[in-house]
């Protein structure tokens, strides 16, 4: 043993080297390739993904909807933000819930649900800290209420699915706590598959010198389990009843 | 760690296999899992399944055999984003690490995600003994965590139990009305978990994938009490293997097409959460902690074997527990420790020992279904045999366990075999020696042991009235050479 304490990471390691039958953790050769991609390099595939994406939109919106609902989404197809408003109060009217919240996107700039749903006499909390607003007593505004309703920062037409990335605006508790939860799909949100997703998170993580957020979640249908007896029961810690509105 | 029972494996098996509740939920897993399995891979084609085998092979492979300089790369990067990680040698030190965090930080309440490698380190009692409270939040190990017992299979960890015992396990323990209604019985859950979910401090996550790219945890979850467990409480500690780690985020891909489809049959479960590091300062919510819990426990000795490494390619799916003939029949708890199957019975020794788990290498039939059926082509009738060379090898009498009948039996077959005139005189002795018990060319109940246990499940095919020797000599060789 040298005279130098070493750290239970540098046991740790020294102990998987052993085991490896090598000196030091140097990059394997060839080097990966992945790893290997410079920022221009993501670039350009990025371009290529948008263009793809812009060129297969019609069929690529289709796919998600049609995927989304296989994995138990309720969707509606919304031709314009006043369409999208209206299944929105049907949804939230049909449950008779007295609150709802909403995150801080911008989606909600292009679908105020807010005005609508306060007409019909439910309150509509968004939930963003201000002065006025701790995180504890966001967190009972969320408990409180039987709706939540965020934006979308991808939806995925491969797995039917919708990314949601919390941070300032976007609680990782919205989507989650209320038993339902209605998700706003804007188009230019869509991709076609998981690799684009990765590929954009990992452009956005090079650019921003190592940092891409704290929390990333794809939510695909409602919670479910099938812990008892391998039967499925829909609906257990998240949201029960989920609803995709596609903007276009 | 938990109780090791794997040396009863035998026993542990005779009496499941005589469980009539065991074999009823045990049916399900091959109608259930397995059908649904095939049937996702049908939808993809035959074809592109293999390539995305091949292609998470590949990076598994790679991974592994560059561990050191993955999990330094993680490391670095947890770092980077905030987290803190720790590496734990052995189950004693990721237990300890943990208990500090729990201690140092007043932590009163914990709620945990499904994690296997939680239940390879016994850490609830540990946290337990510290005042703490501790709750399972998935259903199935909330099931298990309030009968009390451990988990016999990697997805479903409560797969044999009936809704009847767990109605009665409610009704018992949680003093709900009796109901047998599952759907009840999930909101029984929610309800009785959602308030430990908000006053947690602590939540624990295993992990399936760790991204050393971008030094995130990744989680696969139905229920959202991952989620949750990630979300609520101040303090988020990740615990896994160190198998784990990939390179990129760009490899993440191939697994979550391949990891619930080979699990449950579905195309993507409901949630995927990837945590890179504690909120941000300007994040609305989320935890301000984040620790990461590298755990080694027995892995670097299956990394040092180059027979036994690939058993870390694996990613806890459970097919091939779903379509292996064995665990289908005796179920997870007679492998006697928490990973079960075919692949518990190639990790479960490397983890607790050889010696002490001599019997799993032999729990299969070496079929080879698990190899077909798994997503990364591990080749895991391969390493059972190597195993069993290990044991067999081993100069050891506690663990070269064949008995001294079978050492005589076997002496006297080779020198019957290698001498013709013995083994014509001894097929006319047993032709006379059968002649009160055979009917038809087999013999259905030998009258002495070890023979009579053999009969007893199976025939036993009579010595023939005429042997191939003499049917060649008598008609097929060519030459007219008369009986002797």
């Amino acid at each position: 043993m040298s005279s130098h304490r070493s750290t239970p990471k540098d046991e740790f390691l020294d102990s998987v080297r052993n085991a490896l039958g090598r000196q030091s953790g140097s990059p394997p050769k060839p080097p990966y390739l992945h790893l290997e991609e410079t920022l221009a390099q993501l670039e350009s595939q990025a371009q290529e993904l948008e263009q793809r994406v812009s060129d297969n939109l019609d069929a690529l919106l289709s796919e998600l909807a049609e995927t989304a609902q296989l994995r138990g989404w309720n969707v509606c197809r919304a031709a314009n933000p006043e369409a999208a408003i209206g299944y929105v109060e049907s949804v939230v009217t049909g449950l008779k819930v007295g609150q709802v919240v909403r995150s801080a996107q911008e989606v909600f700039d292009q679908v105020p649900v807010e005005r609508a749903l306060q007409n019909l006499g439910i309150s509509v909390v968004a939930i963003a800290r201000d002065d006025q607003h701790t995180r504890d007593q966001l967190r009972n505004e969320i408990i409180a209420s039987g709706v939540g309703i965020t934006g979308a920062d991808y939806a995925v037409s491969e797995t039917g699915s919708v990314v949601v990335m919390p941070r300032l605006g976007l609680s990782r508790l919205v989507s989650l706590v209320p038993p339902v939860h209605i998700a706003l799909v804007r188009a230019q949100d869509v991709v076609e598959n998981l690799d684009d997703v990765f590929l954009l998170r990992r452009l956005e993580y090079h650019r921003n010198g190592g940092d891409m957020g704290s929390y990333l979640n794809f939510i695909t249908g409602p919670s479910r389990t099938a812990d008892i007896e391998q039967t499925l029961v829909v609906g257990v810690h998240g949201p029960k009843e989920v609803h995709m509105v596609l903007l276009g | 760690m938990p109780q090791i029972k794997t040396q009863d494996f035998f026993d542990a098996s005779a009496l499941s296999i005589k469980d009539p509740e065991l074999r009823q939920a045990l049916q399900r897993v091959g109608t259930g899992f397995d059908n649904a399995r095939r049937e996702a891979i049908d939808e993809v084609s035959a074809e592109v399944w293999e390539q995305w085998r091949e292609s998470a092979r590949q990076i598994k492979e790679h991974t592994i055999d560059h561990l050191d300089y993955y999990l330094e790369l993680l490391h670095d990067n947890v770092t980077k984003n905030g987290g803190q990680v720790h590496f734990a040698r052995d189950a004693e030190q990721a237990n300890a690490i943990v208990a500090n965090l729990v201690k140092s930080k007043g932590v009163k309440i914990v709620t945990k995600g499904k994690s296997m490698v939680s239940e390879e380190l016994s850490l609830n009692p540990v946290l337990e003994g510290l005042g703490t409270e501790v709750y399972e939040t998935d259903l199935g190990e909330y099931i298990i965590q309030l009968a009390n017992e451990t988990p016999s299979h990697l997805v479903a960890p409560a797969l044999h139990k009936t809704k009847a015992q767990v109605a009665q396990l409610f009704s018992d323990k949680l003093g709900v009305p009796y109901t047998d209604d599952i759907e009840e019985m999930a909101r029984v859950a929610r309800e009785a978990l959602r308030g430990k979910f908000l006053a947690a401090d602590m939540g624990i996550s295993g992990a399936n994938f760790l991204v050393a790219e971008t030094g995130s945890l990744v989680i696969i979850t139905n229920e959202g009490n991952g989620r949750l467990c990630t979300s609520a409480p101040r303090i988020h500690v990740g615990i896994t293997g160190m198998e784990k780690v990939i390179p990129s985020l760009h490899d993440l891909a191939v697994f979550l097409r391949l990891l619930p489809r080979s699990a449950t049959g579905q195309r993507l479960t409901s949630y995927m959460s990837m945590v890179s590091g504690p909120r941000r300062e300007s994040d609305e919510d989320g935890p301000e902690e984040f620790h990461l819990v590298i755990v080694d426990n027995g892995r670097s000795k299956m990394l040092a074997d180059p027979k036994l490494r690939e058993s870390l390619y694996c990613i806890r799916c459970g097919a091939c527990l779903n379509i292996c003939p064995v665990y289908q029949k005796v179920g997870g708890h007679a492998y006697g420790w928490v990973y079960p199957g075919p692949i518990g019975a190639i990790v479960t020794p490397s983890l607790v020992g050889l010696k002490q788990a001599k019997d799993l290498p032999f729990a299969s039939s070496l079929c080879g279904a698990c190899r077909e059926a798994c997503p990364v082509k591990i080749n895991i009738p391969r390493m059972l045999l190597h195993l069993r060379q290990e044991l067999t090898e081993s100069s050891e009498p506690a663990v070269n366990s064949t008995p001294a009948l079978e050492s005589i039996l076997a002496r006297c077959y080779t020198a019957t075999m290698s001498h013709p005139t013995l083994l014509s005189m001894g097929t006319k002795l047993l032709k006379l020696l059968q002649i009160p018990v055979a009917r038809n060319g087999r013999i259905q109940k030998a009258p002495f042991a070890p023979l009579s246990r053999w009969t007893r499940s199976r025939d036993l095919p009579a010595v023939p009235q005429r042997s191939f020797r003499e049917i060649w000599r008598q008609e097929l060789s060519g030459s007219n050479q008369s009986h002797q």
